[in-house]
């Protein structure tokens, strides 16, 4: 669905209140996805990375500037939408991977990773979800609870729910930071192929130098709210 | 430190610290307000009783007793023959007429048994052939009056020798000898029935073993004051409910105990990870509970007793009640809230500690009870207590299903459908098996409570307007003195007017030594059906009311002795209300002849054409008499019914309330695992009007599991309450029908209390623990 799109982050800024204290998490920062590429974005914690893909997600209200989504000639403002509409908006353009916590525990695992076709009313994915579980080595657990799977297991399940729909943007935040070094490889793996194979833009962060260093483009964002872009 | 770390985290969670507050002061106002109802239902019945008779248990009854019987008795009872009396005396009770008023004479020994308390001699005259007579005859008679006492209307009490003045008796001649039996546990169940009112009237009273020679009849006192006998069985009634309300408000205030514990939880585990001890944080967890539990008390207490005054006001209208905030209701109060938060917490604390120890004790101990629960059922002779315990059995074994069956419809609800997101909600509901088993299972029992008794009460109030529809065949009735009724027989005037005129007459008389009501009437086939017996009633039958049945212990075809004639019993009839048992004979009967005189006419029934008219002249005619539509009848039956059961109805909707709040606060509690899933969603897209339906379902869940455990139970309560508690309470048996009002109210009230709480979420921003997020 997502031939032509394209992100644009324009000079955003974003700050906490804790009780009197003020905490600058993102200052005047600007950057540009284009479809099929990826980001990732590095940095120590606290440094505001979650904040960031948050923002992207339209979770998190933005002091200043603006982040737009292009898709086929229309464009998105964030700035501009009310939250009931960025939230339709996610729900339809956008997938998500955290780091953990990542299943409804209510759900099987085949209908978490329906959900979203669910949700959009798009019956015909509903089979591309059990293919994409194959596709995953997940076939035999489709009709478990998520409790009953291992964590490697759990985020494959997470990336094919995000990667259902084919959303323009897909944000991973540290969706390797609970797994072993092979799982950390396969999810990593899984992630960059769908964003090449099917023209998405990925944004993820990572504390794995190795991980961060697959993406096109990276973003080291440090404690002191500056943030450096180092292209490949 | 700990206790500023705690105080401050109670200041970051007002609204939580404050339902827990409100829930558990909602707890003990309930527990109040039902005892309070109960004791002053309790004291005003015993008013129905001279107090100076109230000791007696049993009377001992013979033809023409004889102070000689007497003097026989006591040398018996003296030599220690007689192990089990603790004393006895003379006592004449007999019913005459003087001054034109219809008195109830009692005459009892002064000397061996002066009256007590009762008597108020402020007149300063004591005179020893002066009487004591309740209120109403106080200014009715020419006899000097040496007190006012706490009776029945139209009481008289006063020495055996003034007795046998009054009734012109010989003065050799007794009523009965009351007893009063020596009882091993007297001192527990005077405790026992201060703290639940009204309980003692269910337990069975042992019939003692006298050896005594023969033509001794042993009277059950229940028997001789039947009014106060039926009045202790709805009092025993409202007890049990009392005691169920108790329970549910045990439930919620361990639930809030056990919340407050789930709150507190992840600043503890941090605590004593820092090095602080589990025995100093177990501390202040029972500290600040114990405190929250005491202030919730002292509100309870104070809701309590106004709710009770609101419900008495209701329950007899126009009437001043007072309410006595006894020692007992406070230590209650008090009691039951530190007393279930701190076991209850403590017992909490021990399991979140170490996990949970699987023991099959529980199991065990509930499949015993439920064993002697079945005895009960089978066995009459464990009388209402029995009843009542297999339903407190049944509850235990109900609320402990709650916690199994929710682990077993998560392992089967994937086979739930329907959207997504209803899934979601109606599994959240199954998830939490450890944290909302206690909050369902009181919510089961009150529902369920709620369709057993209203199975009952349409049972009963259909079985009742039956009686009602045969019974009221005639179309005016009038009752009043017999002079002015025997008169009005005789009226051409009425006689014109009416197409069938019936006159009742009736007498109380001994059979086997039990008072019982002898009506004498032209029993043919229209009168016989009112009994619902089929044909004319033969001059050597009789037709026996089903306490009458019950209490002589006789069944239809049987031969009964009534005054020295031998009388086939005919068959039963139903006589809901009725104080007394009764019997019935044809006019023409052998009985009817040999009493002739000893009859009274008490009131005369008219069928007529034009009832108005006709009631309308009847009561120009006669002023004295109290002239009434049978339709009026039918609906001033029926209003008193209604009145008598909405005190019920109002201690079932208070249980509800308590349980619906508990569930509320347990999922409160689930706010903190169920807040990442919500975030999830959120990111996922899912707006918050979706949301909202997602809890929604949730209450919906949370109620269709309640309703799983009450439809049962609450059938099972109906039965019993049908086919044990009544017949063991009042003599009569109610046809148990499962009406679809008993079973679908209850389950709506208790889907909606469900409903809310899952729907409820104010104050939902709060943080759910200390510090991170
Ligand atoms: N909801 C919030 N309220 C207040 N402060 C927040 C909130 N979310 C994040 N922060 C603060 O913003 C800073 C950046 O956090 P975050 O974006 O989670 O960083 P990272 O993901 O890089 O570890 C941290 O100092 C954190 O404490
Ligand atoms: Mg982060």
């Amino acid at each position: 669905m997502t031939q032509d799109s394209a992100l644009t982050v324009n000079k955003i800024s974003k700050h906490y209140q804790d009780g009197s204290r003020q905490i600058e998490v993102i200052r005047d920062l600007s950057f540009n996805v284009a479809a099929g590429k990826s980001l990732s974005v590095t940095g120590p914690s606290g440094s505001g990375k979650s904040t960031l893909l948050n923002a992207l997600a339209g979770l998190v209200e933005l002091d200043d500037g603006d982040i737009t989504l292009e898709i086929e000639d229309t464009i998105f403002s964030y700035r501009a939408a009310k939250e009931r509409a960025r939230t339709a908006f996610r729900r339809q353009h956008i997938g998500y991977v955290y780091q953990f916590f990542n299943l409804v525990p209510t759900l099987t695992v085949l209908e978490n990773v329906r959900l979203p076709a669910r949700l959009n009313r798009r019956p015909d994915l509903e089979a591309f979800a059990s293919t994409l579980l194959g596709d995953f080595g997940l076939s035999d657990r489709m009709h478990d609870f998520p409790e009953k799977l291992s964590g490697g297991e759990q985020q494959r399940v997470a990336v094919a729910r995000a990667v259902l729909l084919r959303p323009p943007l897909l944000l991973a935040d540290e969706p390797t930071g609970n797994l072993d070094a092979e799982n950390s490889a396969q999810i990593a793996d899984i992630l960059f192929s769908s964003c090449r194979d099917q023209n998405i833009m990925l944004v993820l962060a990572t504390h794995s130098n190795d991980i961060a260093a697959m993406a096109d483009t990276r973003l080291h964002l440090d404690a002191r709210s500056s943030a450096r872009l180092t292209p490949e | 430190m700990i206790s500023l770390a705690l105080l401050r985290f109670l200041r970051r969670t007002p609204w939580s610290t404050s339902m827990a507050l409100v829930g558990m002061a909602l707890g003990v106002a309930s527990i109040v307000s039902v005892h309070l109802v109960s004791a002053s239902i309790s004291s005003r019945l015993d008013g129905l009783v001279p107090s100076s008779l109230a000791d007696f248990s049993y009377y001992l009854h013979r033809e023409n007793l004889h102070t000689n019987d007497y003097f026989e008795l006591r040398r018996m009872w003296r030599s220690g023959a007689l192990p089990t009396l603790e004393r006895l005396s003379p006592v004449v009770d007999e019913t005459a007429q003087v001054a034109d008023l219809s008195v109830r004479v009692l005459g009892i020994d002064l000397l061996s048994q002066t009256p007590s308390g009762e008597i108020q001699t402020s007149t300063g005259q004591f005179a020893f052939n002066g009487v004591w007579v309740d209120e109403t005859l106080k200014g009715a008679l020419s006899l000097p009056i040496n007190g006012i006492i706490e009776a029945p209307e139209g009481t008289l009490l006063s020495d055996i020798s003034v007795a046998h003045d009054l009734l012109n008796w010989p003065d050799h001649q007794l009523s009965y000898i009351g007893l009063v039996i020596g009882h091993a546990f007297a001192q527990s169940l005077e405790v026992a029935e201060n703290l639940l009112p009204g309980f003692g009237a269910g337990l069975p009273v042992a019939k003692p073993n006298l050896a005594i020679g023969p033509g001794w009849q042993l009277v059950n006192t229940a028997e001789q004051y039947p009014a106060r006998a039926f009045g202790k069985s709805i009092l025993f009634n409202i007890a049990a409910l009392g005691m169920l309300a108790l329970l549910v408000a045990w439930l919620l205030i361990y639930q809030v105990a056990v919340s407050w514990l789930r709150r507190l939880w992840p600043v503890f585990d941090r605590l004593h990870g820092l090095g602080v001890e589990w025995q100093s944080l177990r501390n202040y967890f029972l500290g600040s509970i114990g405190v929250i539990a005491s202030i919730a008390a002292g509100l309870g207490l104070i809701v309590g007793w106004w709710l009770a005054t609101k419900l008495l006001q209701m329950s007899v209208p126009g009437q001043v009640v007072a309410l006595d905030l006894s020692a007992w209701v406070v230590a209650k109060a008090f009691g039951s809230a530190l007393a279930v938060c701190l076991v209850g917490g403590a017992w909490a604390f021990k399991r979140s500690q170490q996990g949970k120890p699987q023991s099959l004790a529980p199991l065990l101990t509930t499949l015993v009870l439920l064993f002697c629960g079945l005895i009960c059922v089978l066995e009459a002779k464990t009388g209402l207590a029995g009843g009542f315990f297999t339903i407190a059995v049944l509850s235990l074994a109900a609320g402990q299903t709650i916690g199994p069956l929710l682990i077993l419809l998560k392992r089967w609800s994937s086979n739930i459908g329907g959207s997504y997101l209803m899934r979601v909600g109606v599994r959240e509901a199954l998830w939490h098996p450890a944290e909302l088993s206690v909050a369902l299972a009181g919510l089961s029992l009150s529902i369920a409570t709620a369709i057993g008794v209203g199975l009952m009460v349409d049972s009963f109030r259909l079985d009742f307007s039956q009686m009602l529809d045969h019974r009221l065949k005639y179309d005016v009735i009038a009752e009043g003195a017999p002079a002015s009724l025997e008169a009005l027989i005789k009226a051409p005037r009425s006689v014109h007017q009416a197409n069938r005129i019936q006159h009742y007459r009736t007498a109380d008389i001994r059979v086997n030594g039990v008072l019982v009501e002898l009506n004498v009437t032209q029993m043919d086939a229209f009168e016989s059906s009112r009994y619902a017996h089929d044909k004319r009633l033969g001059n050597r039958e009789v037709l026996l009311s089903e306490q009458a049945a019950r209490s002589l212990d006789v069944l239809p075809q049987a031969t009964l002795r009534i005054r020295g004639e031998t009388m086939t019993v005919a068959g039963t009839f139903s006589a809901f209300g009725d104080l007394k048992p009764r019997l019935i004979v044809d006019d023409q009967s052998v009985i009817a002849a040999a009493m002739g005189a000893d009859f009274k006419t008490t009131s005369v029934a008219f069928k007529s054409a034009a009832p108005q008219a006709l009631a309308g002249s009847l009561k120009r005619s006669s002023s004295m008499l109290e002239i009434r539509l049978q339709s009026d009848i039918r609906r001033i039956a029926l209003e008193v019914f209604d009145q008598t059961f909405a005190i019920t109805t109002v201690l079932i909707t208070i249980a509800l309330l308590v349980a619906a709040i508990s569930v509320y606060i347990a999922v409160t509690t689930l706010r903190l695992n169920r807040q990442a899933g919500r975030q999830l969603l959120n990111t996922l897209g899912v707006h918050r009007v979706e949301q909202h339906l997602m809890n929604l379902s949730m209450g919906i869940g949370l109620g269709a599991v309640a309703m799983i455990v009450a439809l049962p139970l609450g059938m099972m309560f109906g039965w019993i309450l049908c086919n044990v508690i009544n017949p063991r309470a009042f003599g009569w048996t109610i046809e148990l029908q499962m009406s679809a009002g008993a079973l679908l109210w209850p389950c709506a009230w208790g889907m909606l209390a469900a409903i809310l709480a899952g729907m409820l979420q104010v104050g939902g921003k709060e943080e759910g623990a200390f510090g991170g997020h």
